[in-house]
């Protein structure tokens, strides 16, 4: 297994005609690779699922300087080769070519191909994953508003109407002075009950597509 | 100060009696009774009636009638925070110059009318007005009634979260 690996400044490492393991690996995985020269910081070569993922063809990207693409640092402060920093599996933001921010998870490795150190640079898209994340978050906060503004009040309530039905019993409180407080209670319930439907209405709007038509429809009171 | 919902009456009428021994004048913002059964659960509690001010959210709100009274500020509704704002200002103009406090009860009633981030804003814009006016506050809430994130918000502008103890707030 002691091919030559070339590199070519239009095709990369791999020319079309190239049939080798690594080149089909290079080919098929599901991951973005991208190899840096990093004493220019130009990108010499990228697979697909990095075109896919930076929105960008290889040939765009090929010879560009790898901060214009795949990394935020200024020229002269780059994490590996100036500031000596590993990095593995972390997670960054990507600007694709259309300007949106793509999600990832990347690992940077030096590698020698040919007696020559270059840059691997591999990421995962984490899009769906951070989505799910921010679902996640959004579900707890509408848990905890719920909590804060319906089942917190309603135990206060619970305590008031005891008051209340002490304050009955023991015949020192006025008729209206009674029918002040239960209406109070009797308003606060209501606004509880319109409080937990703007919250279902609230998740229902922003769950969107995610929640069936007839259901949201439902939620919505459509 | 925080409390289990079953202590938060307990801790609102031992609060007033700690301001009054205190040699404070409290201002009580109720979102919770009106003023009339207020001073009748006060008056039972041996607090004079003459020694308190009120700050009524509630009893518009009910569709009683809103008595005359010195000593007392109507809101027409516990959401209407503009009106509220005013008459923080007002009552504690309107109170002698000695000592004052200012009583919140409760936070967690608020919060059936208002949205947390918007009380929490609230409470920070009452709180700076109290410490520009040298005035002290207490804000009843029920435990676990607040958002952790508003929690620490709040606890950075409150001097101090209390947790309410019946027995270490009666002694003198």
């Amino acid at each position: 297994m002691s091919q030559k690996i070339v590199l070519s400044h239009k095709t990369g490492f791999f020319s079309e005609d190239d049939d080798n393991l690594f080149k089909a690996v290079f080919d098929r995985i599901q991951t973005g690779i991208i190899i840096i020269d990093p004493d220019t910081h130009s990108i010499v070569d990228a697979n697909p699922i990095a075109e896919e993922i930076l929105g960008s063809s290889k040939s765009e990207m090929i010879n560009r300087m790898c901060h214009e693409y795949i990394c935020p640092a200024k020229e002269g402060t780059c994490p590996v080769t100036d500031n000596n920093t590993a990095i593995a599996n972390e997670e960054r933001i990507f600007i694709n070519k259309k300007g949106e921010k793509v999600a990832v998870q990347k690992t940077v490795a030096k590698v020698k191909i040919n007696g020559k150190e270059y840059l691997v640079e591999s990421f995962v898209d984490i899009s769906d994953r951070k989505k799910a994340d921010d679902r996640k978050v959004a579900l707890i906060g509408f848990m905890n508003e719920s909590v804060l503004r319906i089942r917190r009040p309603l135990e206060l309530t619970k305590m008031n109407m005891q008051l209340i039905a002490d304050q009955v019993k023991s015949g020192e409180y006025e008729s209206e002075e009674i029918r002040m407080e239960l209406q109070i209670q009797a308003n606060n319930i209501s606004q509880m009950i319109k409080n937990l439907d703007d919250l279902v209405r609230m998740v229902a709007e922003e769950r969107g597509e995610e929640i069936p038509k007839e259901f949201r429809e439902f939620l919505l009171g459509k | 100060m925080l409390a289990p919902p079953e202590d938060i009456h307990g801790m609102n009428i031992a609060v007033v009696k700690k301001i009054l021994g205190q040699g404070c004048t409290p201002l009580i913002i109720t979102v919770n009774q009106p003023f009339k059964v207020l001073t009748k659960i006060y008056t039972k509690e041996g607090i004079d009636s003459s020694k308190f001010y009120v700050i009524d959210t509630v009893t518009q709100y009910s569709g009683g009638v809103c008595e005359e009274n010195p000593r007392v500020h109507y809101i027409n509704n516990p959401s209407n925070l503009t009106d509220l704002g005013i008459a923080i200002s007002e009552v504690l103009k309107q109170m002698p110059d000695k000592k004052k406090c200012i009583m919140f009860d409760s936070v967690s009633m608020l919060l059936i009318h208002i949205p947390s981030a918007t009380a929490s804003k609230f409470f920070h814009f009452v709180v700076n007005k109290l410490k520009l006016s040298d005035v002290s506050g207490i804000f009843l809430c029920v435990e676990k009634g607040l958002d952790p994130v508003i929690l620490s918000q709040m606890s950075s502008f409150v001097d101090k979260i209390v947790d309410f103890e019946p027995e270490i707030i009666a002694k003198p």
